[in-house]
């Protein structure tokens, strides 16, 4: 997407550690994402996936070590830190649409407040982004009368709004019904396809054999395997992981 | 009764200097509550800090002492002005303690993932805080904020104690205690001056909570 | 609580200049008293009389005010000071009883018709202005002076003469709510420059920084606020209304009102009226008044 950025990694997580009080959840993660990457984390709850996902885009601080995002160093709180955002797009668990917004004005709000489009301009790349998760016909409602489903691609939509480098999912489709989960990993494997460097915390195994590039398993704030998703499903190294797919594989 | 129709003028009167008092002092008062609360929820810790001690200095000393030290200490540290933007400012600041903390709890009402989507599509604070969270905090600041309101123009009355003169209030006292005209029907009807501020006050503020609440 | 010591220091901050501003222009000019009222001996007054009672029993009560001052002022030495003070003492002295054998009643402006009446005290000299309306309620010997409405100003203000003055200027005038000096001042002043408080020493501060131009009331109670500002203030000198003080007594107590212009006729003759004035309010005024025409007491 920009200058002379292929040869450092999209992300670069190096000895990062975070404390939330007295706990422990992130401890000395390394960590290097290179373009075109789609990484998924795997681990039990309370393994800091979440927490890893969150301080990418600097949502939760760290203690000590450093991230870089396309070369370069996280910025501190202020504008800087604005822009890297708006080159980073988020998706949240609970959507987190904006609910005195329509879902149109949702997409747009970034690209008219911090790219500077127009408002013609960015409603028509709007609609586009709309059309492509399959939700042009709700573009006028608010995301109360939209099911989680629908939701949840009206968020991936406002992020893709920024045309970011790389997209985080924060555990994308746990809080939606069995019956919706699939719409969104959809939208989210076509994604992967047109090559859109991703980060993804999810339980989706299916989504992760079929899309993912690489799986990352955590436990306790480490990252206890980096593999292949077939590597990882296949024959799992530590007893964590074995005792974690077996759990997972028997529901 | 005759009171009042022998007085209706001063009365007039007396009403038009309250209402701009507490005009003024209401725009002045919701800009500068707002600013505040926009400090208390800041990132930056010596913008929390400021909003902070702002807030326990205004909100935790008499109104008569705010309006005293801007009527009697400013003045000696070279700072002139007429006693009725003295009123103004002072009243208006007093009552931003208020209006900032009736804020703030509107913007702790909106959950936390509004902002952090709001920052993750690249809004800076206050953009985030004026696009996303105050719209949606609106709903639940008006009802505490017309409160605040009205306390403020019943508080206005104070600052007719130092020198702005010729307010409601004041005119009660001057044709009470001056022109000996019997207190019960003198402070009635000041009473009734202030039901004629107030009452259309909470009227507009009652629209305005049910427009907003449409809104949505 | 993260914010503690920034909120401590700004309410010192606050507190300090709040004591600065409360604490300008305190210098007190109060020295030694220099008045003393000549004693008659054994004078001998008509069976049933007051006169004859008070002389007798050695001792009278007298109400003023404590905190007037240069009229009648309680100092920190629990000495009373001031021109009624003087008149009071004259009075008593007439009577046979010297200074130290008065007993001083305060007597705010409020009180002093029931404290008259009721019996709390046997007169009243507390800057007490003769009207019909307290006429009806009890009695005025004197008048013992003639005070009037007047103006104070800075002492370095030349553009503010007299109330005319003030009528072509934008200049501010500060005094008292619900006072009277205030309803008059609005002859001159429109309601827009007229500063209203609670006190005359808030009008003095107001003054001496500079948000109003000049205070109005009684001259009696601006001289004192000049006494009280190292002269940073000063009278202009030209008063615009009649304020007659008197002595008061009870109500129909002819023979003691008589007495008490007696007494004063005598004082001003003999030349103690003049000095009981220079000793108190003559020191911050340059004028000595005579004795006003005495009011008739039937």
């Amino acid at each position: 997407m920009t200058e002379a950025s292929t040869d450092s990694p999209m992300i670069r997580v190096s000895a990062v550690d975070k404390y939330f009080g007295s706990s422990h959840v992130l401890r000395n993660v390394n960590l290097e994402i290179p373009h075109g990457q789609v990484v998924v984390v795997l681990g039990p709850s309370g393994s800091g996936k979440s927490t890893l996902c969150r301080v990418i885009n600097r949502l939760e601080t760290v203690d000590s070590g450093s991230i870089l995002v396309d070369g370069k160093p996280l910025p501190e709180e202020g504008r800087a830190l604005a822009e890297l955002r708006a080159d980073v797009g988020m998706v949240f668990q609970q959507f987190n649409l904006f609910a005195h917004k329509s879902v149109l004005d949702n997409v747009t709000l970034g690209p008219t407040k911090v790219r500077g489009l127009s408002r013609n301009q960015a409603r028509q790349e709007g609609m586009r982004l709309l059309e492509r998760v399959g939700i042009a016909d709700q573009a006028d409602k608010y995301p109360a009368q939209l099911s989680g489903g629908q939701q949840q691609r009206a968020a991936i939509a406002r992020a893709l709004a920024m045309r970011p480098k790389v997209m985080l999912f924060d555990e994308p489709t746990s809080a939606l019904d069995p019956e919706m989960v699939s719409e969104v990993l959809e939208v989210m494997a076509g994604l992967a396809a047109e090559g859109m460097t991703m980060l993804v915390v999810s339980h989706e195994m299916g989504f992760a054999r079929r899309a993912a590039h690489r799986v990352l398993f955590m436990a306790d704030g480490e990252i206890v395997e980096d593999t292949t998703p077939e590597g990882f499903f296949e024959a799992p190294e530590s007893e964590r992981a074995r005792d974690f797919l077996s759990r997972i594989l028997t529901h | 009764m005759q009171v009042l129709i022998a007085n209706h003028g001063a009365y007039l009167s007396g009403i038009a200097t309250t209402l701009w008092l507490c005009l003024y002092s209401g725009v002045l008062t919701l800009v500068v509550g707002t600013v505040i609360a926009g400090f208390r929820v800041s990132p930056l810790t010596p913008l929390r800090a400021f909003g902070t001690a702002w807030v326990t200095v205004f909100r935790n000393c008499p109104l008569v002492v705010v309006l005293f030290f801007m009527a009697f200490a400013l003045p000696v540290l070279g700072l002139n002005a007429s006693y009725f933007v003295f009123g103004t400012v002072g009243l208006a600041l007093y009552t931003s303690a208020f209006v900032c903390e009736a804020i703030r709890s509107g913007i702790n009402s909106v959950p936390a993932g509004q902002a952090e989507a709001a920052r993750s599509i690249g809004l800076g604070f206050t953009q985030t805080l004026g696009l996303v969270i105050l719209p949606q905090a609106v709903r639940s600041i008006i009802p505490p904020l017309g409160s605040v309101l009205i306390a403020m123009i019943k508080n206005s009355a104070i600052a007719g104690a130092f020198g702005v003169g010729g307010d409601l209030y004041m005119t009660g006292t001057r044709l009470s205690s001056a022109q000996g005209e019997a207190v019960v029907p003198v402070l009635i009807g000041v009473a009734l001056g202030y039901l004629i501020i107030t009452i259309p006050a909470g009227l507009l503020l009652g629209y305005v909570e049910r427009k907003v609440a449409i809104a949505r | 609580m993260r914010t503690g010591k920034p909120t401590v220091a700004a309410l010192a901050a606050v507190t300090g200049l709040l004591l600065t501003a409360c604490g300008g222009g305190g210098g007190s000019t109060e020295d030694s008293k220099e008045f003393t009222a000549p004693v008659a001996e054994n004078p001998s007054f008509e069976e049933g009389t007051t006169m004859a009672h008070l002389a007798e029993q050695g001792t009278i009560t007298v109400g003023t005010k404590y905190d007037q001052p240069l009229f009648a002022l309680k100092g920190l030495d629990g000495e009373m000071r001031g021109f009624d003070v003087a008149i009071a003492e004259i009075i008593a002295g007439r009577l046979g009883i010297p200074a130290d054998r008065i007993n001083w009643q305060e007597t705010p402006s409020k009180d002093r018709e029931k404290y008259i009446r009721d019996g709390t005290v046997d007169m009243v000299v507390a800057t007490y202005t003769i009207n019909d309306k307290r006429d009806e309620r009890v009695d005025f010997a004197g008048p013992y002076y003639q005070a009037g409405q007047d103006l104070m100003v800075r002492a370095d203000n030349e553009s503010i003469t007299g109330p005319e003055s003030l009528r072509d200027s934008d200049a501010e005038v500060c005094s008292a709510h619900g006072s009277t000096p205030s309803e008059r001042i609005r002859e001159y002043v429109d309601n827009s420059r007229l500063v209203l408080f609670d006190s005359y020493s808030k009008c003095a501060d107001a003054l001496s920084n500079g948000q109003v131009q000049a205070v109005t009331t009684d001259d009696a109670i601006l001289m004192g606020l000049v006494s009280e500002s190292d002269n940073e203030f000063k009278v202009v000198g030209e008063t615009f209304s009649e304020e007659p003080y008197g002595v008061g007594i009870l109500e129909g107590d002819v023979d003691f009102c008589e007495f008490v212009n007696k007494s004063l006729r005598i004082a001003a003759k003999e030349g103690t009226y003049q000095q009981a004035w220079n000793a108190t309010a003559g020191r911050v005024s340059d004028r000595t008044p005579e004795l006003p025409e005495l009011r008739s007491c039937s």
